[in-house]
């Protein structure tokens, strides 16, 4: 990889008296990485945010942001990070105007009236901006969480599943927001989700925690091999079905037969060209469902570890 | 014969030279006060007592025969009850057995010392010793003892006034520690504490000054409460 | 640093609790002065009833001062409390409300943000006293007037003159800042400990409650420990009120009062420095 490496953890713990939180953690985010960081929950992935923010210490190990050690230059590097961790919390009792106005004057930096404008508008709230936040709906603070860490034009952002409690049109603008800071702004993302098709879409690099380790870490597309979907065939008769595919190559692509179900493991475009054939051969097919992959795969991972 | 009567009579005129009549002194004391019909005057006063530190004082003081007082302040002022000296009156209330002493040169004035005691007990007077300038009938020192205040002393002193009223007096005092409220934080920060023997003589000094004798004082003065010119 | 103490004290004073100080002693001065206005002259007459079997007294000791000294001294438990509700709140508050998350990531120093709350809470507290000040003095000037001032202390009457009071309150105001600036920094310290203001408000009430307990009890063991307890030197004020001033225990007394500023804030600072954020 060519590009410098915007993040580097090295061997990073964090030990909670009885508990290892974070264990040896290595991974690299790279400038320009749209990053998902994904597990199960307890995984580690919130103490790991923390340690990267430096809300919390670690125990044993390194991280550096921007080439730098965290530890002797924070003030520094967190001038150029903006971060959303766990839920955005603000003061109640102020605006979400004057929430934002205090965080750039904690930042040290002059933050213009005109900047604190532009960002809320940027995720649709500056209709809201006079009103307290104690007033704010989850989904409005999520918005306004994703505003101030924007607010200085970091070059890092780190978002802690910025989509919690956000309808599906809010999902798809802060989708929208993250894929267009990214490829316009160039900016480097550090994503942790639990909507693992979200992760899919944006993310072009990702790792998966568990129990705070690294389980695998590399490019979505190769950890994914997403040119195989599998895709889940709900049909009227299943013995009549297994029958008619038994001679063709299809058996070949066929993995599982239960509960009037069958799932394929199919090329892109071979499951219309399946549906057509089934179909043709009077076979009712009552649905055709495409399963998520990074869900199937995040699954697999996971379930090997603790299984 | 002749000799015995002379002799008789040298003794008795003797005798009686040296035994003087202490109402008639008491008596020329009163009337020499009697040419002051009213007074007010300023009092400047000054408290020497160890568990009292107060700084000094000014006050006025109006007086009307025969017996009424009234005293105002700008601010605060404590005036001892038995030393503020108004007239022999004050001394004199009731009814009393005089008793004649001795001759005495107090502080420059051949006084004569007269001794007072009251013939009812209702009064706190106990025992009071006068010594009166025999020239001008003028108080110059007491020595009472009350019941409720123990033994005090009140020395006079006179200027070039015309009138019998003294520039200065002096009142001491048997000092008995006080029972007082206090706060007990305030205890603890105290530096005076070490100070507060159980009792001490203390001392208070008054200056009479601006005497206005005999121009008149409306009734009204005296019917005010004792309190500041302000209020 | 001047912007992130402005920051503090603008969500000090937009916060609802803030105000109770203030509107308590609104309230509570002026009950106080208008109850010594109509009954006060028997409270005085009472305190100096043995010295009124010896003297007469004129003139007017119930005045503004009088009845300021006497507010003063609810300096051992009500203001304190006043302190830890604003005390207490000023980093235990942030981790309630989720905010820590949001202003530790920010590019400052733990140890900037961590001072500039201290000095807010330092001038809350100031301007608390400062109310305390205006409020007795002003109101009761207009109520009472001034006149001078008697004093009871150590079973020696003192009596100061008209112009020689004020600049005795100024003083003593400012040693009461000092002692309640010791209150502000125990409750700051157990701000930083805890995740919600209600512990630090207790807990300092309650140890200020326990040394006052602890230094009324005659024990010699007790009476040992007393000069270590910073509640000793609570009532340190009112050694303004004494003839003579004694410099000394006046500038012991400061400087252990600063000691235990200083060193509370210390600790405060350490524990928060090292403190994993976890809320």
């Amino acid at each position: 990889m060519d590009s410098e490496k915007v993040i580097e953890i090295e061997n990073l713990s964090k030990q909670f008296k009885d508990l290892k939180a974070v264990n040896n953690l290595n991974l690299n985010v790279y400038k320009g990485d749209v990053f998902g960081f994904l597990g199960p929950n307890g995984a580690g992935k919130s103490t790991t945010i923390r340690m990267l923010v430096s809300l919390i210490a670690p125990t044993e190990g390194s991280i550096k942001v921007f080439g730098k050690t965290l530890k002797q230059h924070r003030t520094e590097i967190l001038s150029n990070i903006g971060a959303i961790v766990e839920r955005p919390d603000f003061y109640g009792y102020l605006s979400a105007f004057k929430n934002l106005e205090i965080m750039g004057k904690i930042s040290g930096k002059e933050i213009s009236k005109n900047r604190i404008m532009e960002v809320l508008e940027l995720v649709g709230l500056e209709k809201r901006c006079k009103s307290k936040v104690k007033t704010f709906s989850h989904g409005m603070k999520q918005r306004l969480g994703l505003a101030q860490a924007l607010l200085h034009d970091p070059e890092l952002i780190i978002l802690d599943e910025p989509t919690t409690g956000l309808d599906p049109q809010g999902m798809k603008e802060i989708r929208d927001l993250i894929i267009y800071l990214s490829k316009e702004k160039q900016k480097t993302i550090f994503l942790s989700s639990h909507v693992l098709y979200e992760v899919e879409l944006i993310a072009n690099r990702m790792i998966i925690i568990d129990k705070g380790s690294a389980k695998v870490e590399g490019n979505v597309e190769e950890l994914l091999d997403s040119k195989n979907v599998r895709v889940t065939f709900e049909v009227d008769d299943l013995e009549k079905t297994k029958l008619l595919l038994n001679n063709t190559l299809w058996i070949d692509k066929l993995d599982t037969a239960v509960n009037g179900k069958l799932i394929f493991n199919l090329s892109h475009g071979e499951a219309p060209q399946l549906n057509k054939y089934l179909v043709q051969n009077d076979i009712m097919v009552g649905a055709m469902i495409p399963t998520r992959s990074l869900e199937e795969y995040f699954l697999n991972i996971t379930q090997k570890v603790s299984g | 014969m002749k000799k015995v009567f002379l002799l008789y009579f040298l003794i008795t005129t003797i005798c009686f030279a040296q035994s003087k009549d202490p109402n008639v002194i008491i008596k020329n004391l009163k009337d020499t006060f009697q040419k002051v019909k009213d007074y007010s005057a300023d009092v400047d006063i000054k408290v020497d007592v160890t568990f009292l530190k107060v700084p000094e004082m000014k006050a006025k003081i109006y007086f009307k025969q025969p017996d009424k007082m009234h005293i105002e302040s700008d601010g605060f002022a404590m005036l001892p009850k038995d030393g503020l000296y108004t007239s022999p009156l004050s001394l004199l209330g009731g009814e009393f057995t005089a008793i004649y002493a001795k001759d005495e040169l107090f502080e420059g004035h051949n006084t004569s010392v007269v001794k007072i005691i009251p013939l009812n007990d209702k009064g706190d007077f106990i025992l009071s010793t006068l010594w009166i300038d025999q020239s001008e009938n003028l108080l110059c020192k007491v020595e009472s003892t009350t019941k409720t205040n123990g033994t005090f002393t009140i020395i006079l002193g006179y200027g070039n006034n015309k009138f019998p009223l003294p520039d200065n007096i002096e009142f001491s005092f048997n000092a008995v520690r006080l029972k007082l409220s206090h706060n007990s934080m305030e205890e603890e920060n105290s530096n005076n504490k070490k100070d507060n023997p159980d009792s001490s003589t203390g001392k208070v000094f008054l200056t009479y000054s601006n005497y206005v004798v005999n121009k008149g004082i409306p009734d009204s003065i005296f019917l005010k409460k004792a309190k500041t010119s302000k209020n | 640093m001047i912007k992130l103490i402005n920051i503090e004290l603008y969500k000090i004073f937009k916060k609802w609790r803030t105000y109770i100080g203030f509107i308590a002693i609104a309230i509570l001065v002026p009950v106080i002065e208008f109850a010594l206005q109509i009954e006060g002259h028997k409270s005085l007459d009472f305190m100096t009833r043995d010295l009124q079997q010896s003297f007469i007294f004129v003139g007017n000791l119930l005045n503004t001062y009088f009845v300021s000294y006497l507010i003063l001294n609810s300096l051992s438990v009500h203001i304190p409390f006043l302190i830890t509700l604003v005390a207490g709140d000023l980093l235990a508050g942030e981790a309630t409300a989720g905010t820590y998350r949001l202003i530790l990531t920010r590019p400052v120093s733990r140890m900037k943000i961590v001072s500039s709350k201290f000095i807010a809470g330092i001038i809350y507290t100031f301007l608390l006293i400062l109310w305390l000040a205006i409020v007795s003095l002003g109101l009761g000037y207009l109520l009472l007037g001034t006149g001078e001032l008697m004093v009871f202390r150590g079973g020696i009457i003192m009596v100061f003159a008209k112009n020689d009071i004020l600049w005795r309150f100024l003083l003593a105001y400012g040693f009461a800042v000092l002692s309640m600036g010791v209150v502000a920094s125990l409750a700051f310290l157990f701000s930083a400990l805890v995740e919600n203001a209600i512990g630090p408000i207790i807990t300092t009430m309650a140890i200020i409650i326990i040394f006052l307990i602890i230094s009324a009890i005659n024990v010699d063991l007790f009476q040992t420990i007393k000069p270590y307890l910073f509640t000793s030197y609570m009532g340190s004020w009112s050694m303004f009120f004494d003839k003579p001033i004694d410099t000394y225990e006046i500038v012991k007394s400061t400087l252990i009062m600063l000691g235990h500023i200083a060193g509370l804030f210390g600790l405060a600072s350490y524990i928060f420095y090292k403190k994993d954020i976890l809320t």
